[in-house]
């Protein structure tokens, strides 16, 4: 009750403000408002970093896309630029939440949160995204594998913010892959997830990056199945091989969702699913 | 702490807490109460409100987040109508209620009613940006939004009819 609320106007108000014990960065609030609600939060000062308009931008950068934290899962959507060149970001934010959630969450409370379902991170997995942390020294950046550390853990210090995430453009040849399960289409946290960016040559698959949500403590990589499945021709042998290693790649857990044997089930049906549908 | 923003077309100065959530502020504060509570997680819609022209939940919002925004609820959808600031689409009408209201009426998209406001400010969003939505654009603007009635079908029915109107037809 007696949490104070600074509306955040600058970076180096925000460093100054980061120093207070029990400040806490708030931006959409879609998550946090529910964590504040539920007691699974305190704070002794909000700082809203949702007007600072240098974490707001969204620019094209050295053969990257820089994305500013604060920037709403709406405004990636609608930016012609990301749609013309990562657009398998596009693809993945329009399953995450609804309309509503969209115009107020943003990619770095999303990445922040840490969470094994996060919508955003397994596009960004997939295009090795780095994320930009701010510090009064200057900025260091890490994969956004690396940033991300267990569930609702990041490698943030004290007095750090995220304040970006650089994205390698792609080769405009992969094909794109997002498919999400849950109980309905929107609104819906993973039962389990995966996307893939994928080129073929001469009927063999060239290179495949394949990311997964929702059956590890983080959102991962599955590096062993893309290290089977490159250079290789699709055969129903290789899908059975493919099936079999998932167990070395994921480690899901039962919760109120589903169980961990269901999501082994999923991962592997949309990975087959994946594997036949694909271009030639 | 004070904030100031603009609610339908007025200028609002009022004093907050931090942990005030924008639906509370206002319900419970200033008595517009068109804007309903359903869930309060953000999974029902029916608190939905425009701010500076995006649709949002307002039991996620914190009041002190809109200082200096334009919010619009259903309250003041109901007074464009008469409004003399109305864009081009939302000219004229007559019988004081918005054409989206108008459409949800005449197509049968109100039962119990207490998810219509937030459905009407979804489709208003939407038709702000898009005046001739396709049935698939429509669903998932009304994504965040449920309804335990009518099933839907009367609803998509009613943003179909609403568009039209907004365009214009008859």
């Amino acid at each position: 009750m007696d949490e104070q609320y600074v509306k955040i106007g600058s970076v180096e108000e925000l460093f100054q403000s980061l120093q207070n014990p029990g400040a806490v960065i708030l931006c959409g609030g879609t998550d946090l408002v529910l964590k504040m609600r539920k007691g699974l939060l305190s704070a002794k000062t909000l700082l809203d970093i949702s007007d600072l308009d240098q974490l707001r931008e969204i620019r094209q950068k050295c053969g990257c896309i820089e994305i500013g934290a604060a920037v709403t899962f709406s405004q990636i959507i609608e930016e012609a630029i990301i749609g013309e060149q990562i657009p398998i970001l596009v693809m993945a934010l329009r399953k995450l939440g609804s309309t509503q959630i969209r115009n107020r969450g943003t990619i770095g409370g999303n990445l922040v949160n840490a969470s094994p379902a996060a919508d955003s991170a397994i596009p960004l997995l997939l295009l090795d995204a780095e994320a930009i942390i701010a510090n009064p020294a200057g900025e260091r950046r890490v994969q956004l594998e690396d940033f991300l550390c267990g569930p609702g853990k990041t490698v943030l210090k004290q007095g750090e913010f995220l304040s970006g995430i650089r994205v390698p453009i792609p080769d405009p040849d992969f094909s794109l892959f997002f498919h999400k399960v849950g109980r309905r289409k929107a609104l819906t946290i993973a039962i389990a997830s995966l996307g893939a960016l994928l080129r073929m040559k001469d009927d063999a698959i060239d290179e495949i990056r394949l990311a997964a949500g929702s059956v590890a403590p983080l959102p991962i990589r599955l590096y062993p199945l893309e290290t089977l499945l490159a250079g290789r021709r699709v055969t129903p042998q290789l899908i059975k091989q493919a099936r079999n290693i998932i167990p070395q790649c994921i480690s899901p857990i039962t919760d109120l969702r589903a169980t961990a044997d269901y999501r082994y089930q999923v991962i592997g049906d949309l990975l087959a699913r994946l594997l036949l549908t694909m271009p030639n | 702490m004070k904030i100031r923003f603009t609610l339908n077309g007025k200028q609002i100065l009022v004093e907050v807490d931090a942990e005030t959530r924008l639906l509370d502020l206002l319900r419970e504060d200033l008595h517009h109460t068109g804007t309903k509570e359903g869930c309060g997680e953000g999974e029902c819609g029916a608190c939905t409100v425009l701010i500076d022209g995006r649709a949002v939940n307002s039991c996620l919002v914190l009041a002190p987040q809109v200082d200096g925004k334009e919010l619009l609820t259903i309250e003041g959808l109901a007074q464009l109508s008469q409004s003399v600031s109305l864009s081009s689409a939302d000219q004229g009408h007559k019988c004081g209620f918005h054409p989206i209201q108008r459409a949800f009426v005449e197509k049968g998209a109100v039962q119990c009613g207490f998810c219509t406001p937030g459905f009407i400010m979804s489709t208003y969003a939407l038709l702000l940006k898009n005046p001739d939505p396709t049935d698939e654009q429509i669903l998932a603007a009304l994504e965040g939004n449920l309804c335990r009635c009518t099933g839907y079908l009367k609803i998509l029915e009613a943003v179909r009819y609403a568009a039209q109107l907004m365009r214009g037809g008859k």
